[in-house]
C-alpha cells in the first residue's frame, strides 16, 4: 500500500498492483463544503446549464449552480487526480526502473553467462564468482590499512627509524641513506 | 686450511613477509604462524626451535587468524574462508566458505568440539568440529558492527566478541547477548574515531580482558558487565592478547607488556591485574602473540619471530634462558650450479637465474679482487597461477630448471648460446608428479628427484629437452611426513632424504631401492650430505649435534663415535640458528664446510683432539677481519673451488618494512 497525499492534504490510498484503484473521495466533501460557504456562482457553469428563464422564485437556481458548480469541482479534482496519477506513475517508474538495476547489481548464484551480443551496442559479460568477496575483502583490508596507517597513526619512515638507531647506537654513524653505498649496482637489475 | 677466492653476493633480493597470525599448541609443543603472504610455518619449540614444516602460501589467501584443535590447524582470512591444513602433505587440506564477509577472527573452545569465527558482517558463527571436517551449526544474533576478536570462555558457555566501540558477550547456547561493555574513545583527536576492540581475553573467573586502538587494556567483570581496571599501555594501538598463566599485550610501537595476576603488596592478599614487565623486542608493530609455558612468542610487521624466556621459569645464564630471534627461513632458498657458476634464487612469486661475476686477479686473503666481469641476471621466471612457489632446484650443469607449487611441477631446458640464453618449459611432465615438497637434480643432471607425499621419491630421467618416469623410491617405516631434505651423491651412487619424523633413509640409486636407514635421532636434521670419495654421510641436527654414517659399512664412523664421546664444543652448542648447507672440499677430504646464519666454518676432521676444532674463518662477530659478513643465506664450493657467499644484510630487509610509528625519543 502506498500513501500520497492530494492537492487538499488528504491522504488518499492507491493499491499497488494498479489492477483496482481505490479512490477515497473526502475531498468531494470538502469541496462541497467549500462551495456551500463560496460566494456567488460561476457565470459559465449557469449558461451552460441555467436557461433563459427568468429565475423565479420557484425553481432551484442553486440546483443548477449546484450541478454546475459540481461539474467543474469534479472536473478540477479530476485535473488534479490526474496530476496526482501522472505523478504516482512517474514515481512508480522510476521505482521500477530502480529495482531493476538492484536485480542486475546483485549477484545471487553463480552465473556463467554466455555472451550474447543483442541488438544495438548491447553485449553480455560473465561476471566473476569472487567479484563481491573481493570487493568485500578490500573494504576489509582498507579498514585495516587506515586503521594503522591512516590520518592520525602517527607513523614515521623505516629510513628515519634507522637513522636513528645510527645516531643512538654506541657507534654513532651517519642516517641510513648516507651510510648503504657499496652494493648498489648489483641490487637493482 | 686453503684459501678460497670467494664470491660475495648481495643481490639476492630475498624480503621475508610480517608475521600475522600465531598460535602455540602446548600438547605437540608445536607454534604455527601466517605471514602477510598467506604462508604458514610450523616451529618444532621442543626441537631448538626448527621450522619443521613450511606451507606455500596463495594470492589472495589474507590469513587472519590461527587456531590450533587438538592437532588440527585452522585458519580464517579476508576472503571469507575458513582453511583446515594438511600437515603431513603441507598444503589447504579444505576450505570452507563462511557466507559472512572476511573473517577477522577464529577461536576454539577448550573442549575443542566447536570453532566460533567473527565476521565482518556482525555475525558471529559457530562451526562444529567433525573427524573429518567442520560444519556449520548456527550464527549467534547478528550485530551492527563487524567482529574484529573472539575468546570463549573456559567452560565454552559464553563468548566475548570485540567490536568497534564495544564488546559485547553471548550466551553461546542462545545465541542472544547477554552484556554490552562500552569501550572509551581515545583523546583529542582519536575522540572522532570508533576505538577497535582488537583482541580479547576471557578468563576462568569471568573475567574479561580487552586491548584496544586507544592504547588500553581493560580489566572487565563479566559478570555484572562493568569496568575494574584500565591500564594505558601506548598511544598507539594494543593489537594483540594472550593469555594462560600470565597475560601479554603486543602494541603498535613493538613492545610486549606482561600483566600478572598478583596482589599489589606483599602482606594483601587481594590480588588483582597488574602490569609487570615490558620487552621491547621489535621494531614495528606486534601483530602476533603466544605464551607457552616458558616464554612469550612475539611476531609482527618486522618479520622476525621472537621468543623471550620468562627468568622466573628457566634457569638463568643457561641456553635455555637466552633471547632468540628466528630472522630467517631455516632452509636454503639458493640452488647453485656448481659446474656452471649459477646461482637460483626463489622468492615466492618467481625465481632469478644468475650468472656469477669473473674475477682474474690474485691477492693476499682479505683483498677485493677485481671485477672482470659483473654478476649477470639471466631470466626472471615468473610462476604461473595463484599459488605459491614451495621449492627449486637449477642443475649442477645450468641447463635444467624445476620448480613446485602445490598444485604442480614445473620443468625448464636452459640453452646457452654464447651470450644469449633461451629457456623452453618441458611440455610433458610424468602424470604421477603432480606436486614436489623438495626438488634435486644427480650431479650429472640426467634426473631429476622429487619427494612427494609419505616421504617417497620420483626419479624423473632427463634427455636433451625430454623426460621420462623412472621409479617410485619408497620408505619401509610407513612414514606420513613429508620430506624437507634430500641429497645425491656426487658419483651418482645415492640418494639421501631427511623428513620431519627425524627419519633419514638413503636410496642406491643404482639398484632403486631403499639401501639403509640411518637410526632414528631425536632431533630434526637441518643438513646433510654424502662426501663423494668415502661414501660417508654427514648430518647436522637442529641441536647442533654432528653424525658422520658410512653408507658402505651401514654404522657410523669411527670419527663420529669419537666426537660423540669427546662431546661438542660448548659455544658450538650455544648457536641459536641452525646449519643450513654443508659441503665438501675437493682439494681436502678431510674438509667439511658448512654454515648457518651467522658464520660459516671449516670442520678439519683430522683435528680432533681434547675438544673439538672449529676453525671460524669468516664470521660476523670476528673483529679482526677486514671486512665481515652480513647475514647468510648461502655458501657453496664451485667447480672451479672458489667459495659463493650469499648474503642478505638485515638493514636492507629493515629499509623496505611498512612504516613503524613515530616515537620521540629523548634528545632526538
Amino acid at each position: 500500500m502506498q500513501h500520497n497525499n492530494n492537492i487538499s492534504g488528504v491522504p488518499l490510498f492507491f493499491h499497488r498492483r494498479r489492477c483496482c484503484s481505490v479512490f477515497l473521495f473526502p475531498a468531494l466533501n470538502q469541496s462541497r463544503r467549500r462551495l456551500m460557504t463560496s460566494p456567488a456562482p460561476k457565470p459559465a457553469a449557469a449558461e451552460s446549464f441555467g436557461s433563459p428563464l427568468d429565475s423565479s422564485d420557484d425553481e432551484a437556481p442553486e440546483e443548477v449552480t449546484f450541478q454546475a458548480s459540481k461539474a467543474s469541482a469534479l472536473q478540477s479534482l479530476k485535473r488534479a487526480l490526474d496530476t496526482a496519477r501522472r505523478e504516482k506513475e512517474l514515481l512508480k517508474e522510476k521505482r521500477r526502473r530502480r529495482q531493476e538495476l538492484f536485480q542486475e547489481q546483485k549477484v545471487e548464484f553463480p552465473v556463467s553467462w554466455l555472451v550474447v551480443s543483442l541488438k544495438g551496442n548491447y553485449t553480455v559479460q560473465t561476471v566473476k564468482e569472487r567479484a563481491l568477496a573481493s570487493s568485500q575483502q578490500q573494504v576489509a583490508l582498507d579498514f585495516l590499512q587506515s586503521r594503522l596507517y591512516g590520518p592520525g597513526s602517527c607513523r614515521t619512515t623505516s629510513n628515519e627509524l634507522l637513522s636513528l638507531q645510527n645516531k643512538r647506537g654506541r657507534k654513532k654513524s651517519a642516517a641510513v641513506q648516507f651510510v648503504n653505498k657499496g652494493w648498489g649496482e648489483f641490487s637493482n637489475m | 686450511m686453503g684459501e678460497f677466492k670467494v664470491h660475495r653476493v648481495r643481490f639476492f633480493d630475498y624480503m621475508p613477509s610480517a608475521i600475522r597470525a600465531m598460535a602455540f599448541n602446548s600438547r605437540t609443543e608445536r607454534l604455527a604462524l601466517s605471514r602477510a603472504d598467506g604462508a604458514l610455518e610450523v616451529f618444532n619449540f621442543a626441537d631448538s626451535y626448527f621450522q619443521e614444516k613450511v606451507i606455500p602460501g596463495q594470492d589472495g589467501r589474507a590469513v587472519e587468524a590461527l587456531c590450533w584443535v587438538r592437532g588440527r590447524l585452522f585458519s580464517a582470512g579476508l576472503n571469507g574462508e575458513i582453511t583446515e591444513y594438511d600437515l603431513e602433505n603441507l598444503r589447504p587440506k579444505y576450505t570452507m566458505e563462511a557466507y559472512g564477509g572476511p573473517v577477522w577472527t577464529i577461536c576454539s573452545n577448550s573442549q575443542g568440539t566447536h570453532l566460533a569465527i567473527g565476521c565482518e558482517d556482525g555475525t558471529v558463527k559457530i562451526f562444529e568440529v567433525l573427524e573429518e571436517t567442520i560444519r556449520f551449526q548456527r550464527n549467534l544474533d547478528r550485530q551492527k558492527g563487524r567482529i574484529i576478536s573472539l575468546s570463549w570462555h573456559p567452560s565454552g558457555a559464553l563468548i566475548a566478541a570485540g567490536m568497534m566501540d564495544m564488546i559485547k558477550v553471548f550466551n553461546a547456547e542462545s545465541g542472544h547477548a547477554t552484556h554490552r561493555l562500552l569501550v572509551e574513545r581515545g583523546v583529542g583527536a582519536s575522540k572522532s574515531r570508533e576505538v577497535v576492540v582488537w583482541s580479547v581475553a576471557f578468563l576462568s573467573d569471568h573475567t574479561i580482558i580487552s586491548g584496544d586502538s586507544a592504547g588500553k587494556v581493560q580489566v572487565w567483570d563479566g559478570v555484572t558487565g562493568t569496568l575494574v581496571r584500565t591500564h594505558l599501555v601506548t598511544k598507539w594501538d594494543v593489537l594483540a592478547l594472550s593469555d594462560e598463566s600470565s597475560l601479554l599485550a603486543g602494541t603498535s610501537e613493538g613492545t610486549v607488556v606482561q600483566f600478572q595476576f598478583i596482589s599489589s603488596t606483599v602482606d594483601q592478599h587481594d590480588k588483582e591485574w597488574v602490569r609487570t614487565r615490558t620487552f621491547k623486542n621489535h621494531t614495528h608493530d606486534v601483530r602476533a602473540l603466544a605464551h607457552t609455558d616458558t616464554a612469550v612468542v612475539s611476531g609482527g610487521m618486522d618479520t622476525q619471530l621472537v621468543v623471550r624466556p620468562l627468568l622466573e621459569k628457566v634457569e638463568k645464564n643457561t641456553q635455555e634462558s637466552a633471547l632468540r630471534k628466528i630472522a630467517f627461513p631455516h632452509r636454503s632458498l639458493v640452488s647453485c650450479g656448481k659446474k656452471a657458476g649459477m646461482l637460483l634464487f626463489q622468492f615466492h612469486g618467481h625465481l632469478e637465474l644468475w650468472r656469477l661475476g669473473e674475477s682474474d686477479g690474485h691477492g693476499k686473503p682479505g683483498d677485493s679482487l677485481p671485477v672482470k666481469r659483473k654478476p649477470e641476471k639471466l631470466i626472471q621466471l615468473k610462476r604461473k597461477g595463484d599459488d605459491h612457489i614451495c621449492c627449486s632446484a637449477l642443475s649442477p650443469c645450468g641447463g635444467w630448471l624445476a620448480y613446485s607449487t602445490i598444485s604442480s611441477v614445473r620443468l625448464y631446458r636452459l640453452q646457452y648460446n654464447g651470450s644469449n640464453i633461451s629457456i623452453t618449459k618441458v611440455a610433458k611432465l610424468p602424470k604421477v608428479l603432480r606436486s614436489a615438497h623438495q626438488l634435486c637434480f644427480s650431479s650429472d643432471s640426467s634426473k631429476l628427484f622429487a619427494s612427494t607425499t609419505h616421504s617417497s621419491v620420483i626419479i624423473i630421467a632427463l634427455s636433451q629437452s625430454e623426460c621420462k618416469y623412472l621409479h617410485t623410491l619408497r620408505p619401509k617405516s610407513g612414514t606420513r611426513q613429508p620430506v624437507h631434505l634430500m641429497s645425491a651423491s656426487e658419483d651418482g651412487k645415492w640418494l639421501a632424504t631427511a623428513n620431519s619424523d627425524c627419519e633419514i633413509h638413503v636410496y642406491s640409486l643404482h639398484k632403486l631401492k631403499l639401501h639403509c636407514t640411518v637410526p632414528v635421532y631425536s632431533s630434526c636434521p637441518t643438513a646433510m650430505a654424502i662426501h663423494p670419495t668415502t661414501s660417508n654421510l654427514v648430518m647436522v641436527h637442529a641441536d647442533q649435534q654432528i653424525f658422520e654414517y658410512s653408507l658402505v659399512q651401514k654404522e657410523y664412523t669411527e670419527w663420529s663415535r669419537k666426537l660423540q664421546k669427546q662431546g661438542l664444543h660448548h659455544l658450538w652448542l650455544a648457536r641459536d640458528t641452525p646449519i643450513t648447507h654443508l659441503t665438501f672440499n675437493p682439494r681436502n677430504p678431510a674438509h667439511i664446510i658448512m654454515h648457518d646464519t651467522y658464520m660459516f666454518c671449516i670442520i678439519d676432521q683430522n683435528l680432533i683432539c681434547k675438544t673439538f676444532q672449529v676453525r671460524s674463518l669468516f664470521g660476523v662477530k670476528l673483529q679482526t677481519m677486514a671486512y665481515h659478513m652480513e647475514h647468510l643465506l648461502c655458501v657453496s664450493l664451485l667447480e672451479d673451488h672458489s667459495l659463493v657467499v650469499v648474503e642478505r644484510p638485515l638493514l636492507d630487509i629493515a629499509s623496505q618494512l611498512p612504516a613503524p610509528v613515530r616515537q620521540k625519543k629523548f634528545a632526538t
